[in-house]
């Protein structure tokens, strides 16, 4: 129905129109069934390693299908071939979409040359989570790690991607880091490409 | 007159494919589009530079065989879509505009939770908008 939409006052929520899709979704509801999932697996397994195993598998699952939404509705659009390309393809592109904001930073690892990070100083999924102490060094961000292993990998990128605490001095919560290591023919072939 | 549609996956695993003739022997189309796939990698993997930029998602006319025409359109998730037609003139805006509206109904049938990836599409959604799509695409290039 094409034509200019009337913001009639609903007394029931349920009778209001749908939205159109690109708007915003609450950020309660979202923490709501965020953490409803976190429950749900941790109910289901009995150590962390596997319950941050399946939270990066649900993560993987909507990071297939991010890709291929936004190279459609992104109307000029090129495949990415280069690391660079796709890392900052990754780091602006998705996290707006995901997130509503660029990501903090990227930066490349000094140690291995196959490694990447992209940090960010309070994760959305993080925002409403504590993590009690005898979790360990469990972070809910192995999500974001998934999404992002999700679109890495679909774009033809393999790469283990984690996500860790990185404390800060000055700040009380730790800020959060994505790993991204890629695999070695990912490396030999952007070696070849020049 | 389009005879054929195809959706091959990255690793060129064929994930939908439909005919819209009931003339056409199927495996006949079945090798018709195997046989493009050879010309898409090789379009893909030596990109020439005097013809279109590269990492374009259209590919154009891939080659024209006995009395078929056969398109091709890359995603980035190197998914290919084939088009198989028998129409002797087809404008290159309908053929792209054909892709585009194919694309999004492909992106709607893979956002699906309960779609594997990487399986076949079995969505009946997904095979009505193909066919509306098909169905006009005849009508609109037919001037």
């Amino acid at each position: 129905m094409i034509g200019v939409s009337k913001m009639k006052p609903y007394t029931n929520v349920l009778d209001r129109p749908l939205s159109k899709g690109k708007l915003e979704v609450s950020l309660s509801a979202f923490a709501f069934l965020f953490s409803e999932l976190v429950q749900y697996n941790q109910t289901q397994v009995d150590n962390i390693a596997e319950l941050e195993r399946r939270l990066e598998d649900a993560g993987y699952a909507v990071g297939a299908r991010v890709l291929e939404l936004l190279c459609h509705r992104d109307k000029g659009n090129r495949r990415e071939t280069r690391l660079l390309g796709i890392l900052s393809f990754v780091h602006s592109t998705v996290w707006k979409v995901l997130f509503g904001k660029v990501a903090d930073s990227l930066e490349k690892g000094t140690e291995h040359d196959d490694e990447y990070m992209i940090s960010e100083k309070e994760l959305l999924v993080n925002r409403f989570i504590s993590i009690p102490k005898d979790m360990g060094t469990f972070n809910c961000g192995a999500f974001v790690a998934g999404i992002v292993r999700g679109v890495l990998d679909s774009a033809g990128f393999p790469a283990i991607v984690t996500a860790h605490f990185v404390p800060m001095d000055g700040q009380q919560r730790p800020r959060t880091t994505i790993l991204i290591k890629f695999a070695e023919e990912v490396l030999q072939r952007e070696a070849r490409l020049g | 007159m389009i005879v054929c549609v195809a959706v091959v996956g990255h690793q060129n695993n064929p994930l939908y494919i439909q005919s819209f003739t009931e003339a056409d022997d199927a495996l006949k189309l079945h090798h018709i589009v195997h046989s493009s796939l050879d010309v898409v990698d090789e379009r893909v993997n030596n990109p020439r530079k005097s013809g279109p930029t590269l990492n374009e998602t259209f590919l154009g006319l891939l080659y024209p065989t006995e009395n078929y025409k056969v398109y091709g359109y890359l995603t980035n998730t190197k998914v290919k879509f084939i088009l198989v037609t028998t129409d002797l003139d087809v404008r290159d805006a309908d053929v792209r505009n054909f892709f585009r509206r194919f694309h999004a109904a492909y992106v709607d049938a893979v956002s699906n939770p309960f779609h594997v990836p990487g399986k076949k599409i079995i969505s009946r959604t997904f095979a009505d908008r193909v066919s509306t799509i098909v169905k006009s695409f005849g009508l609109s290039s037919a001037d």
